[in-house]
């Protein structure tokens, strides 16, 4: 039975980006939320402790990050809907679980609300510092799928995104906000409850119970198939799930590269569904900016400055980061004349992405920023430097 | 005292709970990773045996298993128990959300002296403070058995460990007064040498409303028992080897001493000594699932 409390009236609200990520969350069905308080996160789990009781879910303040995340796990071997939410620091405590998630398939939505760093930092700062490690976090290889919101109205959307790709390919997804994200009060637009429900992937049993329940590659047509999550308490559930290498039976298997192999080829094989990339004014652009979260909306403003001044210049949004889209990339810088890559980070991991994929043919100018925004100008300096 | 250690016919007998375990129905032999004189064979045992009697329902009654040497108990376990192996430390944290996310279910936790005092010591002390439905078995054999003999934070004092050559000095955990501290509305403590009483505590466990933490002294002969003496350094005492599985059941006997005894002796003499009995039992302590349950209740209506 679906509570009426589950879906917001539909129209306009104003949110904060922690309270429109958790709504996201009920209304895409989620009905377990583990969670351990962390600042810039805090308001998920508050936002959470009230509502969630009310559409009959459990949200639990946990004794630590392991236990919240572990928690997660348990909720959804048996059937409901989890996720977690924390920061960078949460994120490093909880990657060693997150691992064991890969490993067996166990699907959840992993909210990062990021924030400065190393060490404790400043922790009502923004920094996309934890890219790079939502990408290879936790011991052992997988794949991940991370997605970049960059307003309240997408911290909404994504969150609804996020779980039907953790129903759908059964791997860790990160939903990567930040301290400013998180705090930002906006107009988020509610779609109706028949809206929500028709996009909304549910947890339910196969038609075939006894069939595999762990993901395998089809010999025939070399096709990755996703089997529906299994559930504990109902027949559709291996004798025994041990976080070994693993046929599709859930017995250890002598073979651990083609399951290592199957891990990473069952979302890399699908990259043209999850895969979400946005452009502006790309079609004849000289100039693109590759970007994602934050900084694009700075990115925009600038970009239409720029053009004003008739400099031709795009931008290209990566909205799920990771997979890498490298062919979406490839096309989309093949006759630019420069990359430019505003981050919110020091490193630029997205950068040396798109330097791998451009393979170092077309400059890549980085613009790192830590703790605070990119102001439009930043951007607009460089494209004028770059065009001149 | 046994100096002979367990003797077997040369013939096995048929074992009545063979065709039960898991590896026993897969394979049908007695297939076991665990070392001679290992205890866990009798855990393992013992729950199908419950599971049987009982008639658990394999589905309201998942089976979460830490690590340590024990993790291999999932072969030996009844067949049709959902079985699944967790992170060092990390079960009672996977069973709080199982048991949340469905009421209707009584996790079983598996876990060791390593697992559930050491990194895992958070989450036990919590899982008792909820007084979450479940039945934590805490199984202490005093050492890492899976690393390789290495010192816990049970280990006795005055034993040889690798990580403690000279001998153990710290003080040992002692998970019935962590479990008593915390909470937890059952809690027992038995040893392997007395299967009959674990039967029963597990028994009254499945049917308690709450908590339960059983802890079960178990030997570790490869690491624990060929390494010490029985005195255990103590000098003044005359050691004497614990190199078998029966040594050690039987050392495991005399240096536990029943609650009601315990009470005559003074600290000195209870020493080292395991207490073996059990030490709560409160069955109408309010429990956290149907806590929650009420929460949701006045969540729906929408009071505040």
């Amino acid at each position: 039975m679906i509570s009426e409390k589950r879906f917001l009236k539909a129209g306009k609200h104003l949110m904060m980006g922690n309270e429109a990520m958790s709504e996201g969350a009920i209304a895409a069905g989620c009905t377990f939320f583990g969670g351990y308080p962390i600042t810039p996160s805090t308001e998920v789990i508050e936002h959470l402790a009230k509502r969630l009781p009310e559409v009959g879910g459990v949200c639990m303040q946990m004794e630590d990050e392991l236990a919240s995340i572990n928690a997660v796990m348990g909720a959804s071997l048996v059937g409901a809907k989890a996720m977690t939410a924390t920061s960078g620091p949460g994120l490093a405590l909880m990657a060693e679980t997150i691992s064991m998630g890969a490993n067996l398939e166990i699907p959840f939505v992993f909210c990062d609300v990021q924030r400065n760093g190393p060490g404790t930092g400043y922790v009502t700062e923004p920094h996309h510092n934890d890219i790079g490690f939502a990408r290879f976090s936790g011991n052992g290889e997988f794949q991940i799928i991370a997605l970049a919101p960059m307003n309240c109205q997408e911290l909404y959307d994504l969150t609804i995104t996020a779980f039907n790709f953790a129903e759908k390919y059964r791997c860790p997804v990160f939903l990567m906000s930040d301290a400013y994200l998180g705090h930002l009060h906006e107009v988020v637009k509610i779609p109706t409850k028949e809206e929500i429900l028709n996009e909304v992937i549910k947890r339910e049993l196969p038609d075939d119970t006894k069939g595999r329940v762990f993901s395998y590659k089809d010999t025939s047509t070399g096709e990755y198939i996703i089997p529906k999550p299994p559930i504990m308490g109902t027949e559709y559930c291996p004798g025994l799930f041990i976080h070994q290498p693993h046929g599709p039976d859930g017995l250890p298997t002598p073979k651990p590269i083609v399951y290592q192999e199957m891990l990473i080829e069952k979302i890399t094989s699908k990259m043209d569904e999850i895969s979400l990339t946005d452009t502006y004014k790309l079609e004849d652009a000289e100039i693109v900016i590759v970007s994602y979260g934050l900084p694009v909306r700075s990115s925009y403003r600038a970009v239409d400055i720029a053009r004003k001044e008739g400099i031709k210049v795009g931008i290209f949004r990566l909205i799920t980061v990771w997979p890498f889209p490298d062919k979406k990339i490839k096309e989309a810088v093949k006759d630019a004349k420069a990359v430019i890559v505003p981050e919110l980070n020091y490193t630029g991991v997205i950068a040396e992405q798109v330097e791998r994929v451009t393979k170092l043919e077309t400059p890549v100018i980085k613009i790192p920023k830590v703790a605070e925004f990119h102001h439009p100008d930043d951007i607009l300096n460089v494209i004028r430097e770059v065009e001149k | 005292m046994s100096g002979v250690g367990p003797m077997y016919p040369n013939e096995k007998p048929e074992h009545p709970y063979l065709s039960k375990s898991y590896v026993g129905n897969l394979l049908g032999n007695y297939s076991s990773r665990f070392c001679a004189g290992c205890g866990y064979g009798i855990i393992a045992q013992m729950y199908t045996r419950v599971f049987e009697d009982e008639q658990l329902d394999p589905y309201l009654h998942p089976l979460v298993i830490g690590i340590g040497c024990y993790a291999q108990i999932m072969l030996l376990v009844h067949s049709k128990a959902q079985k699944i192996l967790t992170l060092h430390g990390r079960a009672p944290a996977i069973a709080t959300g199982m048991k949340l996310a469905n009421p209707k279910m009584k996790p079983i936790i598996f876990s060791g002296d390593g697992d559930s005092m050491g990194i895992g010591g958070n989450h036990f002390i919590h899982l008792c403070r909820r007084n979450l439905d479940c039945v934590e078995l805490v199984f202490n054999n005093s050492i890492y058995g899976m690393t390789g003999g290495q010192g816990a934070p049970t280990t006795l004092f005055g034993a040889k460990s690798t990580t403690t050559p000279y001998k153990m000095f710290e003080n040992k955990a002692d998970a019935v007064k962590i479990a008593l501290a915390s909470g937890a509305t059952y809690i027992a403590r038995t040893t392997v040498a007395h299967p009959r009483t674990f039967m029963k505590y597990f028994k009254k466990a499945l049917r308690h409303k709450g908590t339960s933490v059983i802890e079960i002294v178990t030997p570790c002969v490869t690491y624990f028992g060929r390494k010490n003496l029985d005195n255990l350094g103590f000098e003044g005492e005359e050691g004497s080897k614990m190199d078998t599985g029966g040594k050690m059941i039987e050392w495991i006997r005399r240096n536990s001493v029943r609650k009601n005894q315990a009470k005559f002796m003074t600290e000195e003499e209870l020493f080292n000594k395991y207490i073996i009995g059990e030490f709560r039992y409160e069955p109408n302590k309010p429990e956290y699932a149907d806590e929650y349950a009420k929460i949701q209740k006045i969540a729906m209506e929408g009071k505040k």
